[in-house]
């Protein structure tokens, strides 16, 4: 085949799919690498299925000069290791699409593909076996032809390829190359010669740059702000934090420890918090569930934690992988009682870092529990951006006494009831600072107290502590036109398609005003004003009841100009997507 | 002097064996020279979760069944303190039944007493895992399940009445903890007077191995002592089983209550997490 025009991208989606274990994950990396070396900044999700090696696996991959923080419409690159990633492709690949097909069972499956998508049949497995003795090699085979179709040169391909496997042994690293050079004759064969691909790879201006997951950009959050001890039992998509902080605590003087279940998860992580150790614990839903009664207790016996929710497709077990937005109901209202909270939501992998330090400080100032709200795409894709500002982090004490503070004093109350809520606090160990915490109604020396005015007082004390750090709380990041009378509002993964979408809808006639809240509660002035001051907002989120959208109109938002843009099929929106549900619902409104 | 809080006077009825746990454990904080600011008391729910009121320490009144491991927290965070884990049988054996076991098998160094009166009495009377029929044996026996546990170090048994035999096991039990030894478990046969007074038949079926050459570093004997007697109707109290390794030095223990969190002790460490990232 020979390749007619050439094509010069600054915006490139990929996917590689195949079966869990085939490598996906290889190819993708190593054109990341690539793309990176051109000013590509990377957007790189995944579609698993929940089990360690097998069924359908996809490496899902964006890469482009401005930097987006979602996948795009349609796909330009499919390398598929089987039929199953080509069916599943098919209806996501541009007109204009190419697809690379390991062909070692047989020829691709064209039924499904639109007619003007351009094949590569080259049987990667079959000759990595061959002649490479080695199912493996078919990775950096793959990425050879890869190199070809975005016209890499065959240097800058090696050059990428010794790179990405430097801390390996060299043998393997050899063995690697070799791999890549067969991919290049291969590719040779199928008329796609060196620098003469149908893709050409613009560039974009080189920076300094990071690529992490908000999984584990959070756990660094934490990290800086102080946090030393960290609690959790597996589940995915939280898993991560854990993996991170089991690794990282212990050369900081601090322990991560794994639970036997999420009940001991956060005890745990509540008796270290006692010891004024900032503490946290992170799971998903399910996780979450368990740990309400230990989330109640931390709002009544007043203990600084911090408790992470990636969220996950529900109910119940749900769908593992999958990302939703449906325990917004449960963060916010769920526990026993009244208690003051904080809930907070970052979309991308910068604001995970700087929204998990800051729940770190604002639970320590409020001397409660603070939720970061994530979902599985935040929690998991991972993102290039700008590298995070560690200067920019002070970790935050709160009210606490000195031994020297509690020596001078006449007395010391735990639980005295003060004008900002917040009750100055002697960490056990303190001479003369023995009190007693409980989750029990008590007095402000910490002894159990049901009289009726004790009781008022020590609920309204509690209350207050939010009061007193609200004007603090983060606002929303905003985009778009501040002067357009329709608004769009959403949460975590919904950002970058919001963001994105609004272009979109900007060029079909439709301007947008944009927030994405970063303080879910309490819900900030912010979003009530936001949706009191445009004729109508988009609520776009990913659960089926419109969960933050009654959330607003519960607080005082009004409710008739909410207009509803759910999703829950476990998938995140494409900006297309998006702009075309809000284009139908603007028609309906006409 | 700064006033804290004032201790309590217990809530227990007249003759209940909580007060005989209750002075075993003053009394061992009395004779180790523990002060009530460097001792933290953590209780469960129940007749017993109000035991931390009574001490003048530093005291926390945990979720019910969840005592062991906020204290495994408190003291993984802060190695220094002398950290007391207490409550009933209902809080240990039924609803934080699942935690026993992991933290026998982790086994942190504190201690955790355990006041077993096979009933749960605030609520009334209703049955625990460890009620008796008459005569029988315990239905549920924690000694035995803690000697299952390999990891498990200290493994001991009191009966609330015999009160010279108790402060000694608990004098035991919060050295072991506090040398760095690993997890001091002690369960107290503490009657409740009220819904089911077994100070008669436990006093009647009781076996002292403190008063046998019982060899407690030998966890097969424990083993063999305590199923047979078992078998026997009767039941062992005194040093069950104790591991005899070393003390943990001081300096081999983690302290991340006393880790230096400023920026600029750690702007370095940070910087170079983040260059990993770098691409």
């Amino acid at each position: 085949m020979t390749v007619g025009t050439t094509r010069r991208v600054n915006d490139l989606n990929v996917m590689v799919a195949g079966q869990g274990g085939d490598g996906s994950l290889t190819v993708s990396n190593l054109l990341g690498v690539l793309l990176g070396r051109h000013g590509f900044r990377m957007y790189n999700a995944r579609n698993v299925a929940s089990r360690i090696k097998g069924g359908h696996a996809a490496a899902l991959m964006r890469g482009s000069t401005v930097g987006r923080s979602c996948m795009g419409d349609e796909l330009d690159l499919l390398v598929a290791f089987d039929e199953e990633a080509i069916e599943r492709a098919a209806s996501w690949l541009a007109d204009d699409g190419l697809v690379i097909f390991d062909s070692s069972g047989g020829p691709a499956p064209r039924a499904n593909l639109p007619p003007t998508v351009t094949v590569y049949e080259i049987p990667f497995a079959r000759m990595a076996i061959r002649d490479l003795r080695r199912d493996l090699f078919k990775n950096s085979l793959g990425f050879g032809v890869v190199a070809r179709i975005v016209s890499a040169s065959d240097t800058e391909a090696e050059e990428v390829l010794q790179h990405r496997f430097a801390h390996l042994p060299e043998r393997v690293a050899a063995a690697n190359v070799q791999a890549l050079r067969a991919g290049f004759a291969y590719a040779d064969e199928q008329g796609l010669s060196a620098g003469n691909g149908p893709l050409v790879l613009a560039d974009g201006p080189p920076t300094d740059h990071i690529l992490i997951s908000g999984n584990e950009a959070l756990a660094f959050g934490f990290l800086t702000a102080g946090g030393r001890f960290f609690a959790g039992y597996p589940i995915t998509p939280a898993s991560e934090i854990l993996d991170w902080l089991e690794r990282m605590l212990p050369r900081f003087g601090g322990i991560a420890i794994q639970a036997e279940d999420e009940l001991a998860a956060i005890n745990m992580a509540i008796g270290a918090a006692m010891t004024g150790t900032r503490s946290m614990t992170a799971t998903s839903g399910p996780g979450i569930s368990l740990m309400q009664e230990g989330v109640s207790h931390l709002g009544s016996a007043e203990i600084p934690l911090v408790v992470v929710d990636c969220q996950r497709s529900g109910p119940s077990t749900g769908m593992p992988t999958k990302p939703e937005q449906s325990d917004i109901n449960m963060l916010v209202h769920g526990g026993t009682g009244d208690f003051p909270r904080i809930v907070l939501a970052p979309a991308t992998p910068t604001e995970c870092f700087e929204l998990g330090a800051a729940a770190t400080n604002f639970a320590q100032r409020i001397q409660g529990p603070v939720y970061v709200m994530l979902d599985q795409a935040v929690s998991q894709d991972a993102m290039t951006v700008e590298p995070f500002d560690l200067g920019a982090v002070e970790p935050v004490t709160g009210k606490r006494l000195s031994r020297q503070e509690v020596a001078t004093a006449d007395e010391y109350r735990r639980y005295a009831i003060t004008a900002d809520g917040v009750s100055p606090w002697a960490l056990p160990g303190t001479p003369g600072g023995m009190s007693l915490v409980t989750g029990n109604e008590r007095n402000e020396w910490g002894q159990v107290d049901t009289a009726a005015a004790n009781r008022v007082a020590m609920v309204d004390k509690r209350a207050r502590k939010i009061e007193t750090v609200r004007a603090d709380l983060p606002l929303g990041y905003r985009w778009g036109d501040p002067s357009a009378p329709v608004g769009m509002i959403g949460l975590g993964m919904e950002r970058g398609p919001m963001e994105e979408a609004t272009e979109r809808l900007a060029a079909a006639g439709l301007t947008i005003d944009g927030l994405s809240p970063r303080t879910v509660w309490p819900v900030l002035a912010e979003t009530i004003d936001f949706v009191r001051s445009h004729d109508r907002v988009y609520v776009v989120e990913h659960n089926a009841e419109a969960q933050f959208a009654h959330l607003i109109a519960s607080v005082g938002g009004p409710h008739d100009r909410l207009r509803l843009v759910t999703k829950y099929d476990g998938i995140p929106f494409r900006p297309g997507e998006l702009a075309s549900r809000i284009l139908e619902a603007e028609e309906v409104a006409k | 002097m700064t006033t804290t809080y004032q201790p309590a006077t217990p809530i227990w009825c007249a003759g209940c064996g909580h007060f005989g746990a209750q002075a075993a454990i003053v009394h061992a904080l009395r004779v180790l020279e523990i002060p009530p600011h460097e001792t933290m008391v953590l209780a469960g729910i129940g007749c017993s979760g109000t035991i931390q009121n009574n001490l003048g320490t530093y005291g926390y009144h945990a979720l019910h069944g969840r005592v062991l491991p906020t204290a495994t927290g408190v003291h993984l965070a802060n190695p220094d303190l002398t950290v007391i884990a207490a409550g009933g049988d209902g809080d240990g054996y039924a609803i934080g039944m699942g935690h026993l076991v992991h933290t026998l098998r982790r086994n942190p160094s504190f201690t955790y007493v355990v006041m077993n009166n096979g009933v749960y009495g605030l609520t009334k009377g209703q049955d625990s895992p460890t009620f008796q029929t008459a005569g029988a044996s315990l239905d549920f026996d924690a000694v035995s399940l803690a000697l299952s546990i390999a990891a498990s170090s200290f493994v001991a048994r009191g009966f609330a009445r015999w009160s010279d035999q108790l402060n000694r096991l608990t004098v035991a039990a919060v050295e072991h903890a506090r040398e760095g030894r690993g997890f001091a478990f002690l369960e107290v046969l503490s009657p409740c007077v009220t819904y089911n007074d077994t100070y008669p038949q436990w006093e009647a079926t009781l076996h002292d191995l403190d008063a046998t050459d019982h060899d407690p570093t030998d966890r097969t004997a424990a083993f063999d002592a305590v199923s047979r007697l078992g078998d026997m109707g009767r039941m062992a109290v005194g040093m069950i089983y104790r591991d005899d390794i070393a003390p943990t030095p001081v300096e081999y223990r983690p302290h991340p209550a006393a880790a230096d969190v400023t920026p600029a002790a750690n702007a370095e460490a940070y910087a170079a997490v983040l260059d990993r990232y770098r691409i």
